[in-house]
């Protein structure tokens, strides 16, 4: 065969062939920051003595949670505590074997909604905890919805670290600086603001829409500006998913994609880590993201989050957190859960030692104190604030007062983020969503699925 | 077509002619009546001789996967989350369910055309290499090296490669725009429309090799003198590849056509790493809906049944191609 077939004129195309299998391959250098900062979503664990394992999907930088485990060391030498950071993507994936099997970890993460409805029954009851740390009035000293939306059937589930609210933009100032823009405060000015961007060369807002969570997010604020609280009342069932709010929110939405406000191939991107890698390289000047961004205004938050981005040398930006631009008529109001608690495996070999991490994260002074400063949750105890005098901002003079309105404001906040809606709801969500933005179908039927699918799912509206 | 003689195989086992079927010699097995395929030991008793020998594989298939495959089985009936003690009966409610279930017919319908697309192209990029490097060709190891090495990278490690590649901001628009094609331009993985090319795509660069591979090693087995006699007939490059090389290789192409089948109603890592199924579930397939069902949506037993179809799926069309097989080399 080999002296026989005369094949000299086709080599090239064997040349041409090898080059385009090799393309593939010569990409993977610069996909390499991408995969490093998938790491991008997760926190951490504790014990009396011995070793027990945490394992979180927050803090999503691993080194805040070694910190706050090397913190806890000082206090319980005799407990050394394992941190497992796992991305909120492979979250139920790697838990739920994990408990089904005994081999979980002593430690895990809850958060209201799905999570608790499914991990409950592993879980130890933490009230008596709770109340041995904090007094008989302990719910009075803890945010409402770090009881409300980890307690299951009267069982506390989890002990509640902090909370996490959303509903606000956060923008790279500098980039607006830059175009002499000032930041959107209706559609008609977000979209004039992408036109300048995108006019010169620059990104402007960026979102992940390949996976449901933060694109809830953006639905939730439109709504909210359509028809304030419409949104919480249909994830209780006193209104309809496809009640013409609902419509006109979704209408909305696909105005974002025709208008040029999101960015092209949205549906393809992940919030974590493709958005917040683009949000973070200063490729974009908006990206719709919650509190937990708050870390991104220190000086080291903000290092470390872009070094995870793959950006060599980080000089780091200033980012704000700004209202969401009203939309379809109101001021859009804030929402949030609490982020997560920390639950105690009801098999663990050592819950005592589990207990006593657990108390100095959530319950201690010092514990919440080091929380309230990494800026990353807001407490749950309310007798604490950050300390902005220890804390390193990026630009004190334009963020503190911002962050600080911000926390404020959060007080006043009375929805929910994610703790009415189920795992099948969630999925029906971005289902609509998906469907409307890629022209498969119109908002009203998007939303007559969605009502369908919330029925199915079990949710009963009055 | 010259007549051709064999003796090009030092096993001279080949058949002779172009299109013919290689049939290995059949093995010689010592008879006992009325027991097919049993030997005897002492007279009057007899054992089967390779009981002892496949019991262990025996006992793996059967205690493990037909175990398993029963009891899918069984949860295909049930109504669960996967964690609940008291399961609910349902009978043939998912089943039911399933067949009214557009995003199953849509993910079934994705799996048709992913691989009938993707056969197709491997098939042709796998014979072109195979029969580009049996002849001359400077530095063809290297080349062997690049064709092949794909399919021995994880999809785990390239998924994230190809998400950056296919990206709005990524290198395959950044070379479409450097060669003055930026018309072409798109989100190749952020929209319906080419999502699922972009899967094949990856699938086809993933895979080639493996084709490559085997078409290399049967171009081997064919008789130079078939080749040859050929030649002096007149025959050029693209007929001797029509008429002699591929019904040569139908065996290769059979085998591989039922690896292709099985491997589609199997896909899973690829499009579920790279587009997550979407999006708007254009890059579902039937491994991706199952995984999404039993392990983000809980619902244990409609994944269990959608299972069991996929197996079923999966037997039929193994049955249809055997028999497809048996047929063409009968006559």
């Amino acid at each position: 065969m080999r002296h026989h077939v005369r094949l000299r004129r086709l080599r090239p195309l064997a040349l041409l062939a090898s080059a385009c299998i090799a393309l593939p391959m010569a990409a993977q250098v610069n996909a390499g920051a991408s995969v490093k900062a998938g790491a991008a979503h997760a926190r951490r664990a504790s014990s009396a003595s011995g070793t027990i394992n945490w394992w979180g999907w927050t803090p999503t930088d691993s080194t805040l949670a070694n910190d706050e485990i090397a913190q806890f060391h000082k206090v319980y030498p005799h407990i050394t505590v394992k941190f497992k950071l796992i991305t909120i993507a492979n979250w139920v994936t790697a838990l739920r074997p994990a408990l089904v099997s005994g081999a979980g970890p002593d430690i895990f993460e809850m958060q209201p909604g799905a999570y608790v409805t499914e991990f409950n029954s592993f879980a130890t009851n933490m009230a008596p905890v709770m109340k041995q740390a904090l007094g008989a009035n302990w719910q009075s000293k803890i945010a409402p919805s770090g009881v409300s939306g980890l307690t299951y059937n009267g069982k506390l589930t989890a002990a509640s670290v902090g909370s996490v609210y959303a509903g606000m933009l956060w923008i790279n100032q500098q980039l607006f600086a830059k175009y002499k823009l000032t930041p959107p405060k209706t559609l008609s000015q977000w979209v004039s603001d992408c036109k300048v961007f995108t006019s010169h060369g620059e990104g402007c807002f960026v979102q992940g829409n390949a996976t449901e969570g933060f694109l809830q997010d953006t639905l939730q604020s439109i709504t909210n500006s359509v028809q304030p609280g419409l949104w919480t009342e249909a994830s209780k069932g006193t209104a309809k998913w496809s009640s013409p709010g609902i419509v006109k929110a979704l209408t909305v939405w696909k105005q974002l994609f025709s208008n040029g406000v999101m960015q092209a191939g949205s549906l393809g991107y992940q919030q974590y880590p493709d958005a917040n890698n683009a949000f973070l390289t200063g490729k974009y000047a908006m990206i719709m993201m919650g509190t937990w961004y708050m870390q991104n205004v220190t000086t080291a938050g903000m290092t470390s989050a872009m070094q995870a981005a793959g950006v060599t040398n980080p000089k780091p930006f200033t980012a704000l957190p700004i209202a969401f631009p009203n939309v379809g008529g109101h001021p859009s109001a804030l929402y949030g859960d609490a982020d997560y608690g920390l639950a105690i495996y009801n098999r663990s070999k050592n819950i005592a030692a589990a207990e006593d991490f657990v108390k100095w994260l959530a319950t201690s002074s010092e514990g919440q104190q080091y929380v309230a400063n990494q800026l990353d949750d807001l407490p749950s105890l309310r007798s604490i604030d950050p300390n902005f005098g220890a804390i390193q901002l990026v630009n004190r003079a334009a963020q503190q007062g911002a962050i600080q309105n911000l926390i404020k404001s959060v007080g006043s906040v009375t929805q929910p983020r994610e703790s009415l809606l189920s795992a099948d709801v969630q999925n029906a969500i971005l289902t609509a969503a998906q469907s409307v933005a890629s022209g498969s179908a119109s908002p009203q039927a998007a939303a007559d699925t969605l009502q369908k699918a919330a029925v199915a799912a079990g949710e009963k509206f009055k | 077509m010259p007549q051709v003689a064999t003796g090009g195989n030092p096993k001279g086992a080949q058949t002779s002619s172009p299109g013919r079927r290689w049939r290995p010699a059949r093995a010689w097995h010592p008879k006992v009546p009325g027991v097919p395929g049993a030997t005897s030991g002492r007279r009057g008793v007899k054992i089967a001789s390779g009981i002892p020998w496949i019991m262990p594989a025996l006992v793996l298939c059967v205690g493990l996967v037909y175990y398993c495959i029963g009891y899918t089985g069984l949860i295909s009936t049930w109504s669960w989350d996967g964690i609940s003690p008291n399961p609910e009966h349902v009978g043939a409610g998912n089943y039911s369910a399933i067949v009214h279930d557009p995003l199953f017919w849509g993910a079934v319908w994705h799996t048709l055309i992913f691989f009938a697309v993707t056969f197709t192209i491997q098939t042709f990029l796998g014979l072109l290499f195979a029969v580009l490097l049996h002849s001359k060709v400077k530095l063809a190891g290297i080349y062997k090296v690049v064709i092949f090495t794909p399919v021995v990278l994880a999809p785990a490690i390239m998924a994230p490669v190809f998400r950056e590649m296919f990206s709005p901001t990524g290198q395959l628009n950044s070379v479409l725009h450097a060669i003055g094609l930026g018309v072409l331009e798109q989100p190749w993985i952020g929209q319906t429309s080419t999502a699922l090319p972009a899967i094949m795509a990856i699938t086809i660069w993933e895979f080639t090799g493996f084709t490559f591979v085997l078409y290399y090693a049967a171009l081997s087995q064919i008789d130079n003198a078939i080749i040859e006699a050929a030649r002096l007939d007149g025959a050029g490059n693209l007929r001797v590849i029509t008429r002699i090389v591929w019904p040569n290789v139908a065996g290769t192409t059979f085998a591989l056509a039922t690896l292709g089948l099985i491997g589609a109603l199997k896909t899973f890592d690829i499009p579920w790493l790279v587009t997550s199924a979407g999006p708007d579930y254009a890059t579902n397939f039937l491994g991706t809906y199952i995984y999404q069902q039993i392990i983000q949506l809980d619902h244990v037993g409609y994944g269990a049944a959608l299972s069991v179809i996929l197996l079923v799926i999966a037997v039929i069309f193994g049955v249809v191609l055997q028999l497809w097989r048996n047929r063409r080399a009968d006559h």
